[in-house]
């Protein structure tokens, strides 16, 4: 199994730390949530994770299941991301089919495990004919989630993979993405700025604020006790129709 | 292990395509059946007629006849057959346009897709060499080149490289800007991702995106080949050894046919040149509604709509707004019946909630209440009925354009969608507000404008020195504070606030809320909040209406929904919330 080791990350952006001097572990079967406003710096930590942006310093180690160092090339095998927005990243030119053979291909997997894959996302196997417009929000970005489970991947960045898609689906998706990380003991990256759904879906919390990691810990005991003072803000600023409603009355 | 539920979701119904090219041919239409036919018949002539007219360089002893008889078109001036010229000709200019096209579209192509999905130096050499070419006067340069070289090598080839070389830089622009944009698209980064080498990247996933801009492009290079080609020959610069439409009219020119009336010699080419100019620029028309499909709707927009049959309801006691049966279609192909019978009381101070997900017209309502949809949407039927503080009751899909102008943003504001980013980026804040007190209140001196304006951002909670800033100077949440203030400034009755919060981060979504209510409270006006965020209407509103395919499935007070959800959709919404305090792995197994 494979265990990815994020170590002192920074990265400057014309003199703007956006991530600063970041450290976690991700380990196979355990979801850790990095939770934060837009412009904390989460994004940029998943990009490079991905290998899209480079580190200005720090170091991110890969260890495969025999304990040996990932080698570079192998890297995009074992890591994988998955985008916000399931409108944008897929390309509107080519079929479903398109967009799961060519990362099979490119990790020395064969194409007919295309049907295979889209089963792992619960969906029909006729779908690989389709294009992105034919299908909904939901439906994109399990084909995005399969995209991302085709090189083989142990290793999931899943950046704010539900916040662009219709309420009543999120919980679909997140719980498919739940399943096949406990099926396949994944190791997963959950980026968010939903706490609900960090403490929901996560085993560990890292409350990320102007590029730092505020507060770690067990998302159970971060997000409904939070010590530092910009998660407790965090945690009061959420919708709480319970607040309004029943002050005061039983839970 | 459990399988998940099938999916509730709905896909957009599309007619299926198997064919991928599909979508990139251009819908037929008059105007590219036009082209077509037009250019089709032009080189199927260039082709076939020099085939069947015979030689176009005997010479006869009978000049200038005019068209009729042997001779069709008639004869030049050392009796050579004017129709048998024109089929020659016409296949040389094609053959240049043709040349020129690929080449420049070649050019642009390297130059424009390469060097900007490349980025840092080479864009910036590239991107330099292509402005250069872009400034230096086409024409005169090819005048020069073309001058260079000596008679006897101006062949086509050398011809169609000169006019290539002069010609692909402002392509090279267009397609620059477009790949910069697909460069930063996601699904570039996740074929990054999965592994994929650059130029596979730029063959795979760039290049069919621009497809239609290289067409559009291609067509373009084509026509500019064709004229340039004519203009050069005509200078006496042209090839040498070819014939195309320009030496026909550069011996026209020389042998007299105006003078001598001989108008059958130069308008034929002239017109062929013409026709195809044309021909190409409306199968471009055509192209360019691929590329910005909003074109396409250009021929319905005309229409104006309301068409309604208007019973004014008799009002709830204090109301402000009521919406009686209200039904709103697109009027495409297949029509979409975005609003279904939607029936809505507003009072008076009262924050009235509206909630769905994507598509389910939300907020095409809150555009037909404002009488602000545009065609294709239409509204077939219900009535919208506002009724002002002075006991007047305004039938407002019944105003008059201009009754509609006095009417929209003095009694009813709106707060859109993403609205902070609508602010006009190179004016300062204190301008966009005054212009709406401008439009309004034309009589309102100067000194009371800058008063009312310092006030409304006092209101909002922004310090009244902002006034000078640019928007890029303010914060998101403060922008949105603006635009807040700016439907505020002409102390309407009635807000509308589409998402106004969806773009903003939890903490300043929290103030904003704050501030919307705090206003509610002080100013008494009425609000309309539109979102697919349930459990903040449930926080924020006093009755909340939840919509489904166009419909208003359920319609109560907030504490009643939340309490006692009626409708099985309410309670799907609800359920798919996690609570941050609920239990823990209730959700997950």
């Amino acid at each position: 199994m494979t265990t990815l080791e994020v170590r002192n990350l920074s990265k400057t952006f014309h003199k703007l730390r956006a991530v600063d001097n970041v450290s976690f572990t991700l380990t196979p079967g355990r979801t850790v949530a990095l939770v934060g406003e837009s412009g904390s710096g989460k994004s940029t930590v998943a990009r490079m994770i991905a290998r899209l942006v480079r580190p200005t310093s720090g170091e991110i180690l890969l260890t495969s299941s025999d304990g040996e160092p990932v080698p570079r090339k192998a890297y995009r095998d074992h890591v994988q991301m998955i985008f916000q927005d399931p409108f944008a990243s897929l390309n509107p030119f080519h079929t479903v089919e398109h967009h799961l053979v060519r990362p099979l291909r490119l990790h020395g997997r064969s194409r007919a495990e295309v049907p295979h894959l889209l089963e792992r996302v619960s969906l029909p196997p006729d779908f690989a004919h389709r294009r992105p417009h034919e299908l909904s929000g939901g439906q994109r970005q399990r084909v995005a989630i399969a995209r991302a489970l085709a090189p083989g991947a142990k290793v999931i960045i899943a950046d704010e993979p539900v916040s662009m898609l219709d309420v009543s689906i999120r919980l679909g998706v997140l719980k498919l993405l739940a399943r096949l990380q406990r099926e396949e003991n994944l190791a997963v990256l959950y980026i968010t700025h939903d706490l609900a759904t960090a403490r929901h879906f996560s085993d560990e919390v890292l409350v990320m604020h102007r590029g730092r990691i505020v507060e770690h810990g067990p998302s159970d005991e971060v997000l409904t006790r939070p010590e530092a003072p910009y998660t407790r803000q965090l945690a009061a600023a959420a919708p709480d129709p319970d607040a309004r409603f029943r002050q005061g009355g039983q839970p | 292990m459990t399988n998940l539920s099938p999916l509730t979701e709905v896909a957009p119904e599309v007619p299926r395509s198997r064919n991928r090219w599909r979508g990139l041919l251009p819908r037929w239409s008059p105007k590219l059946g036009t082209g077509l036919g037009l250019a089709g018949a032009i080189v199927l002539f260039g082709l076939i007629g020099p085939l069947v007219t015979g030689d176009p360089a005997t010479i006869r002893d009978f000049g200038l006849t005019p068209p009729g008889g042997e001779h069709l078109l008639g004869t030049t001036v050392t009796g050579q057959d004017i129709l048998a010229q024109l089929a020659h000709a016409t296949r040389g200019s094609l053959q240049i346009g043709l040349l020129v096209g690929i080449m420049a579209t070649v050019l642009s192509g390297v130059f424009g897709i390469v060097g900007a999905y490349a980025g840092g130096v080479v864009d910036e050499i590239f991107s330099l060499f292509s402005n250069v070419m872009l400034v230096i006067p086409g024409l005169p340069l090819v005048i020069v080149i073309a001058g260079f070289v000596p008679p006897d090598q101006r062949g086509t080839g050398t011809i169609s490289l000169v006019l290539a070389i002069t010609g692909w830089a402002a392509a090279a622009r267009v397609l620059r800007a477009q790949t910069l944009s697909l460069r930063n698209r996601d699904y570039v980064a996740a074929a990054r991702v999965s592994g994929e080498k650059t130029w596979r990247v730029i063959c795979v996933e760039i290049l069919p995106n621009l497809l239609p801009i290289l067409a559009s492009q291609f067509v373009f290079a084509v026509v500019l080949a064709i004229l340039s080609e004519a203009g050069l020959s005509f200078l006496g610069l042209g090839a040498a050894n070819s014939s195309t439409l320009g030496t026909m009219l550069y011996y026209a020119q020389n042998g007299f046919a105006l003078q001598r009336d001989a108008w059958w010699w130069f308008v034929p080419p002239g017109l062929i040149i013409a026709l195809f100019g044309g021909a190409l620029a409306l199968i471009n028309f055509s192209i360019d509604e691929i590329i910005n499909p909003k074109l396409r709707d250009r021929a319905r927009r005309a229409r104006d709509v309301v068409a309604v049959e208007t019973d004014t309801a008799a009002a709830e006691q204090d109301a402000v707004l009521t919406v009686k049966n209200l039904n709103v279609v697109y009027q495409a192909d297949t029509p979409v019946h975005a609003v279904k019978d939607v029936s809505l009381t507003l009072r008076r101070g009262e924050i009235l909630g509206l909630a769905g997900e994507s598509g389910c017209g939300k907020t095409t309502l809150a555009y037909a209440i404002n009488r602000l949809h545009r065609p294709p949407a239409e509204v077939t039927s219900g009535s919208v009925t506002f009724h002002d503080r002075d006991g007047e009751d305004v039938d407002v899909l019944a105003l008059a354009p201009e009754e509609l102008r006095a009417f929209r943003w003095v009694k009813l504001s709106m707060v859109f969608q993403g609205a902070m980013n609508a602010l006009n980026p190179v004016t300062p804040i204190r301008a966009q507000l005054q212009d709406v007190l401008r439009t309004h209140r034309p009589g309102m001196p100067a000194s009371d404008r800058e008063k009312r304006c310092a006030e409304v951002l006092r209101l909002v909670g922004v310090d009244p020195a902002r006034l000078g800033s640019f928007p890029h100077e303010l914060s998101g949440g403060m922008r949105q504070r603006v635009m807040i203030a700016m439907a505020l400034l002409l102390d309407p009755q009635v807000m509308i606030m589409d998402e106004p919060t969806t773009a903003l981060d939890v903490l300043v979504q929290r103030e904003i809320l704050n501030e919307i209510k705090r206003l509610r409270d002080e100013l008494s006006f009425a609000v309309v909040f539109i979102t697919h965020d349930l459990p903040l209407l449930l926080e924020l509103s006093d009755r909340i209406a939840v919509m489904r395919d166009g419909e208003v499935v359920e319609y109560a007070d907030a504490e009643e929904m939340y309490l006692r959800p009626q409708h099985p959709y309410t309670r799907e919404l609800l359920a798919s919330f996690p609570g941050l305090n609920d239990d823990r792995g209730a959700l997950i197994r």
